[in-house]
C-alpha cells in the first residue's frame, strides 16, 4: 500500500444520536477516523448508516452530538459548511445531475468564475479554466473521459462513479466520505471504482465509506465499524476479523466483547 | 463510448485546445436542428399553398407579431428549466400595463421613469411568486394560480374609473411597427441566453431543474435561486407588456390573459422539457415562430381562430409527447 495510515485521529464524533419524533434511528453513535485510513461502515438495512454519515455532513440536523476535527469541535449543520471543512460525499444516487456535463457536475456549487469584470459584476464562468483542472486531474487518476463536454447520463456507472470520486480529490481537502461507492456497479467496474477509493489515500485524504460488500472491506479498508439498530456493535482492524466475523457482528449473532 | 476499464490510453484527453466552443455549438446545433427544420418545412408549406403567404411582408409580421410574446416566454423558458412554473405572468403583465399607463398618463413621469417603475413592479411580482413557495412548499402549480387571479384583480383595481392612453410620442416608438420590438426580442434572447449558458446563476437553473436535492448537497442556493428565476420572468413580463402597450397606445386590465400558456406551449414547442434540466432560449423563440407561422399561415388560408386554436393544441401536445418518448426511461 502507497500510504501508511497514522495514529493521528483526523475525525472525532462522539455521542451522534438522532430521533424522528420518537423513532430512533442513531443513538449515541461515537466514530474516530484516522489520518490516511479508509474507515468501512457497515451493518443492516436500517442500522444507521446512511443517517450517521448524514448527521456528520450536515446534510440532516443532528438531535445530540459534537464533531471535532484536529481536537477542535466544528459546527457542521450544512452540505455547504462540511465542504468548508474540507469533507466532500458522494451520495449513492445523488452525485451527479444527469442533464449536466462532466465539467459542469465535476464544479456544481464551487464554480470558477472569470477573473475580471464580467466575472465579478455577472459570475460570468470559466469555462477554459474548469476544463483544464478536470482534464488534469482525470490524467492523474487515470480515468478515462475524453468527453467532458457530454452530459451525465451518456455515461456508463462506472465512468459517472470515477468522475463522483474524482470530485471528492479536487475539493474534498481532508476527508471523503462515501455512499456505498459500487452499489450500482458491475463486476469489473466495481473494482476499478474500489482502486480508485484506495488512490484516494495517495492523495491525502482519508476515507469513510458505507458498504454492504464484505469483500470490500476485507481487500480495501483499514478498519471496520459495525451498526445494529442504530446502536455502535463494534470497531475492529480489518486485520483482525473475517468475513464471516463481520456477519455475525452485523446480525446480532456474535456479541461484542471488546465494547 | 471509452471503456473506463480498457487499457490503452490512447483515448484518453483530446487537448483542452480542441476547440471546445466548437464542441459545444455542434452540440447545441445538434439539439435545435429538429424544432428549425421543423419550422422551415410548416413554412414551406404555407408558402406553397398560398400566395398572398410569400410576401416578405407576411414574414415581417410573423417577427413582429411573435415578438412581445416570445420576451414573455424567455422568461417562462428560465422558469421552466429550473423545474418551476409561473400562470401568473399572464396577470403580471397586465398589471405591469396599467402600473406604466398611469406613470405616463395620469403623473406624466418621463418615459424611462415610468419604464423603470414597471420593470421593477414586474420583479417585485415574480419575487413574490417564488419567495411564497421555496418558504412555503405550496406547488408551483398552485401559488402562480392564485398570482394568476390575485394580480388580475390588481390590474382591475389601479386601472377602474382611468383613461389609460394617448402617450408620449417618445414611448410610443418603443413598440411601434416590426423592427423595434424585434430587436428588442432578439436581444432579450441573447441576454436571456447568455445568462443561461454562461453565467453562474444561470448553470444553476440547470441543476436545480435537473436533479435539485444533488443542487443542494452540492452547495447550491437553491432557494434563493429560485426566487431569482421567477423575478427574471416577471421583468420579462414587464417588458412584453410595457412593448404592448406602448404599441397600442393604451392600456387595460385584460391585456395579457392567456399569454401564459402561450408562452408555455412556445417553449414547449421548442423542445425545453417541461421536467426541468433541459432547454434553452433560441428553442423557445423557433417554438413561438412555429405557433406564429401556423396562426398567420391558417389564416390566410381562410382558416377561423377557433380551428387555429384546434391546431395549436394538437401540436402542443406532439411536442411534449416528443419530449416524453426521447427522454431516457431512467
Amino acid at each position: 500500500m502507497a500510504s501508511q495510515v497514522g495514529d493521528k485521529t483526523i475525525l472525532h464524533a462522539r455521542g451522534v444520536s438522532k430521533h424522528y419524533g420518537g423513532v430512533v434511528a442513531l443513538e449515541d453513535v461515537d466514530l474516530d477516523l484516522r489520518e490516511g485510513e479508509v474507515l468501512a461502515v457497515v451493518g443492516d438495512n436500517g442500522a444507521g448508516k446512511s443517517t450517521l454519515i448524514k448527521a456528520l455532513t450536515g446534510a440532516i440536523s443532528k438531535t445530540s452530538g459534537t464533531i471535532e476535527m484536529d481536537g477542535r469541535v466544528v459546527q457542521i449543520n450544512s452540505p455547504t459548511e462540511a465542504k468548508a471543512a474540507g469533507i466532500e460525499t458522494v451520495y449513492q444516487d445523488l452525485a451527479l445531475v444527469n442533464e449536466l456535463s462532466i465539467t459542469k457536475n465535476m464544479f456544481l456549487g464551487r464554480e470558477i468564475v472569470r477573473d475580471d469584470i464580467l466575472g465579478r459584476l455577472f459570475g460570468t464562468l470559466d469555462f477554459g479554466k474548469m476544463d483544464a483542472e478536470i482534464r488534469a486531474l482525470f490524467q492523474k487518476l487515470d480515468i478515462r473521459i475524453a468527453d467532458i463536454y457530454r452530459e451525465a447520463e451518456a455515461f456508463s456507472g462506472g465512468q459517472r462513479q470515477a468522475v463522483a470520486l474524482a470530485k471528492t480529490v479536487m475539493f474534498g481537502k481532508r476527508i471523503a466520505i462515501l455512499d456505498e461507492p459500487t452499489a450500482a456497479l458491475g463486476v469489473r467496474e466495481s473494482k476499478m471504482a474500489m482502486d480508485l477509493v484506495r488512490s484516494l489515500k495517495d492523495h491525502g485524504l482519508s476515507v469513510i465509506m458505507i458498504t454492504h460488500n464484505m469483500q470490500h472491506v476485507m481487500n480495501y479498508c483499514d478498519r471496520v465499524m459495525v451498526l445494529r439498530l442504530g446502536r455502535l456493535a463494534a470497531v475492529r482492524d480489518v486485520k483482525d476479523v473475517d468475513g464471516d466475523a463481520l456477519v455475525g457482528l452485523i446480525t446480532g449473532a456474535t456479541e461484542d466483547k471488546a465494547a | 463510448m471509452t471503456d473506463m476499464t480498457q487499457n490503452s490510453s490512447t483515448q484518453i484527453s483530446t487537448p483542452a485546445a480542441d476547440g471546445s466552443s466548437f464542441a459545444i455549438l455542434r452540440h447545441q446545433f445538434l439539439q435545435i436542428w429538429q424544432v428549425l427544420a421543423a419550422l422551415v418545412l410548416i413554412y414551406l408549406v404555407f408558402f406553397v399553398l398560398s400566395e398572398p403567404f410569400r410576401s416578405l411582408d407576411t414574414l415581417l409580421s410573423i417577427f413582429g407579431q411573435a415578438s412581445i410574446l416570445a420576451i414573455l416566454a424567455c422568461g417562462t423558458t428560465v422558469v421552466l428549466i429550473s423545474g418551476g412554473l409561473d400562470l401568473s405572468v399572464g396577470s403580471i403583465f397586465a398589471v405591469v400595463g396599467v402600473i406604466v399607463g398611469i406613470a405616463l398618463a395620469e403623473y406624466q413621469l418621463p418615459v424611462l421613469v415610468a419604464v423603470l417603475i414597471g420593470l421593477m413592479a414586474g420583479a417585485a411580482m415574480g419575487a413574490l411568486n417564488g419567495t411564497i413557495q421555496v418558504f412555503t412548499k405550496v406547488p408551483a402549480f398552485i401559488v402562480t394560480l392564485g398570482g394568476l387571479t390575485a394580480y388580475k384583480g390588481i390590474a382591475e383595481i389601479l386601472a377602474s374609473g382611468r383613461d389609460l392612453s394617448r402617450f408620449p410620442e417618445s414611448f410610443q416608438m418603443l413598440g411601434s411597427g416590426y423592427l423595434v420590438p424585434m430587436l428588442i426580442m432578439f436581444g432579450v434572447a441573447l441576454l436571456t441566453g447568455l445568462f443561461l449558458t454562461k453565467t453562474r446563476l444561470g448553470n444553476h437553473a440547470f441543476a436545480i431543474g435537473g436533479n435539485e436535492e444533488v443542487a443542494r448537497l452540492s452547495g447550491v442556493n437553491v432557494r434563493k435561486s429560485r426566487i431569482y428565476y421567477y423575478m427574471l420572468g416577471g421583468v420579462l413580463a414587464a417588458t412584453a407588456a410595457i412593448l404592448e402597450v406602448s404599441k397600442l397606445n393604451f392600456a387595460m386590465p385584460a391585456r395579457g390573459q392567456s399569454y401564459e400558456l402561450f408562452a408555455i406551449a412556445a417553449v414547449v414547442i421548442g423542445g425545453t422539457s417541461l421536467f426541468g434540466g433541459r432547454g434553452g432560449v433560441g428553442k423557445t423563440l423557433i417554438g413561438m415562430l412555429i405557433m406564429q407561422t401556423i396562426i398567420v399561415g391558417l389564416s390566410y388560408l381562410g382558416v377561423g381562430t377557433s380551428v387555429q386554436r384546434i391546431a395549436i393544441g394538437i401540436i402542443i401536445i406532439v411536442a411534449v409527447y416528443w419530449d416524453v418518448w426521447r427522454r431516457p426511461s431512467r
